[in-house]
């Protein structure tokens, strides 16, 4: 289905495009506000100014604010989820190489991980050691590893019995060695597919941190956090929830239907 | 079988053992929990008398066989904010949530099997087109949003839908609808596509061949086996409904376990919180080993 890819494609490119151009080139400032500006529609003038999306409660123009929240947001799911697949891809491939105790330990905490309501865990722990951005990133990050770890090991399992790798054993490589060298690259392909599917998960799960005030904090925009303050204001001026949520909408279908199109393109249906 | 089933049953034990170790250790991660459970603005002398109150002066794996013996016996201590113990908190707050939860689980599924049914059996068609596209949106919309959206649009602006609270049928519609909106997309997305699998396969040809009805062969033979990986998954869309429960309930002020526990986070009532992920993780366990037994009943492979 190309139709998907391109849609996808279309989403990624508006996406990025905000999060990247906007905060670059957009003259208005997303953190400090005009008083005289509160509560402007999208598509009105003030000051000599037109704001596409908006203002808030502050007089603060929505375009700027979304372009920097999306960028933040996007940074934080990103380098979350690349420590999760690390983490995860490493502990799948010790469990199913070496198997025995070692695999059973680490399967038992993937079940635990999958065990717990993934927010309250969050945010249990963002409470405890307070919201900053580097406490988030970490701390989604070390929460997903479960589901990389799970293909990581199938695949290893599958992998480890093949003639090379046996002939690798026998000509007495060390078994680091053959798990990065020769074992690493074969699953490369589906743990990067993988990391596109569950970006979502992740984008969701950054957003409703946001939005329940636990996530970075203001003035600092993010994407749920956004929404969240938006709330308040809902009855007067509903742009400021409305267009945040598009943007992560947008982002969520990209990732599902680029996602959807790997898998079939690299015949992964084990994902 | 009953030796999988007990492997499993087992496993389920060793992960709630291990949630405990989390949320007892999670208060630890700043190295006195006494200052994370006390107000910010309490005297040194307060959190003093209360780190021994708690026995927070003791050796710590003391604290933790202690917390979970008073967890077995469903002591989690009292709840700061309350003044009342944390699990009849959280006890009085569970008919709320399983009514909201039930609800939502009922009509996504009921309408996720439907609609994945007709489009799994016209294939391609504008039908099918339409219901992927929606089930597409479903799990692509956060749960906070489509919330707040229907408020806007069914409470602010047309007045038809009461935005908040709990007692009458109006109440639980707006709650209910975008609690379950997630699930109803994933079961329609399921569904289509392990059916439209199944009716590829040998043994539908070989119904198809003997001449029985499309229903028959529909039903009996393809459905049952499209039935297995949606069974599979179940556990861990559980595992997302609980998590949107939370939001919902939050949006729509509605009186139950998920907002306890967001609250009780916004005001550090770390009894409360523990109470809650605890029970949640239990809940998980347990409706996890439920669907391991339907697994086994509807795969007979396992069974040997």
């Amino acid at each position: 289905m190309q139709a998907d890819l391109i849609v996808a494609c279309i989403l990624l490119v508006v996406a990025f495009g905000t999060c990247i151009l906007v905060p670059l080139f957009w003259p208005l400032d997303p953190v400090r506000g005009v008083f005289s500006a509160t509560f402007k529609p999208p598509m009105s003038f003030a000051g000599g100014h037109l704001h596409p999306l908006g203002t808030d409660q502050l007089g603060r123009d929505l375009l700027a604010r979304l372009g920097l929240g999306t960028a933040i947001s996007l940074g934080i799911v990103f380098v979350a989820s690349v420590i999760s697949a690390v983490l995860g891809t490493v502990l799948g491939m010790i469990a199913g190489y070496f198997g025995g105790w070692v695999d059973a330990l680490i399967m038992r905490l993937v079940d635990m991980q999958l065990a717990i309501p993934f927010i309250l865990l969050i945010l249990l722990i963002v409470a405890v050691i307070g919201p900053s951005l580097m406490n988030l990133i970490v701390v989604l990050g070390i929460t997903g590893w479960a589901i990389y770890a799970r293909v990581a090991r199938a695949r290893t399992l599958e992998v480890r019995e093949l003639e090379y790798i046996e002939s690798a054993r026998a000509i007495g490589q060390r078994k680091l060695f053959i798990l990065f060298r020769h074992v690493l690259p074969n699953i490369l392909v589906p743990q990067t597919v993988l990391l596109t599917l569950d970006l979502p998960r992740l984008i969701i799960l950054e957003a409703s941190v946001g939005f329940l005030g636990l996530g970075v904090q203001p003035p600092t925009p993010t994407l749920g956090g956004l929404i969240g303050e938006g709330r308040s204001f809902m009855l007067i001026a509903n742009w400021l929830v409305l267009y945040p949520g598009l943007m992560i909408a947008a982002l969520v279908i990209a990732c599902n239907l680029l996602g959807d199109w790997l898998v079939r393109r690299n015949d992964l249906r084990e994902l | 079988m009953l030796r999988y089933l007990l492997i499993r049953a087992g496993q389920g034990l060793l992960v709630l053992f291990g949630v405990s170790a989390i949320v007892f250790f999670s208060l630890f991660l700043t190295g006195d929990p006494a200052a994370v459970m006390m107000p910010p603005d309490a005297t040194t002398a307060e959190i003093a008398s209360f780190r021994h109150a708690m026995g927070f002066d003791q050796p710590i794996w003391i604290q933790y066989l202690r917390f979970l013996g008073h967890a077995l016996t469903g002591h989690f201590g009292d709840s700061l904010r309350y003044q009342q113990p944390a699990l009849s908190l959280l006890l009085q707050r569970i008919p709320a949530t399983a009514l909201l939860a039930l609800t939502a689980l009922a009509w996504s599924s009921l309408f996720g099997f439907v609609f994945g049914i007709i489009a799994a059996l016209r294939q391609n068609s504008a039908l099918d087109l339409t219901i992927r596209v929606v089930s597409l949106l479903g799990q692509a919309v956060p749960v906070f949003w489509l919330g707040l959206l229907m408020i806007i649009v069914f409470s602010l602006r047309h007045h038809w839908l009461p935005s908040s609270g709990m007692g009458t049928a109006a109440q639980l519609v707006m709650p209910s609808l975008s609690l379950g909106a997630y699930y109803f997309a994933a079961i329609t997305r399921l569904v289509r596509a392990s059916l439209i699998e199944a009716l590829g396969q040998d043994y539908v040809r070989t119904a198809r061949a003997k001449g029985l009805s499309e229903w028959r062969i529909t039903v009996r033979h393809a459905l049952r086996n499209a039935l297995i990986p949606v069974v599979t998954v179940q556990g861990m869309y559980f595992a997302s409904l609980m998590g949107g429960a939370l939001i919902t309930e939050i949006i729509f002020a509605w009186p139950g376990v998920g907002r306890l526990a967001v609250e009780a986070i916004q005001t550090r009532d770390f009894t409360v919180v523990q109470a809650t992920v605890l029970f949640s993780a239990l809940l998980f366990v347990v409706v996890n080993f439920l669907v391991d037994i339907a697994y086994v009943w509807l795969n007979p492979r396992i069974r040997l």
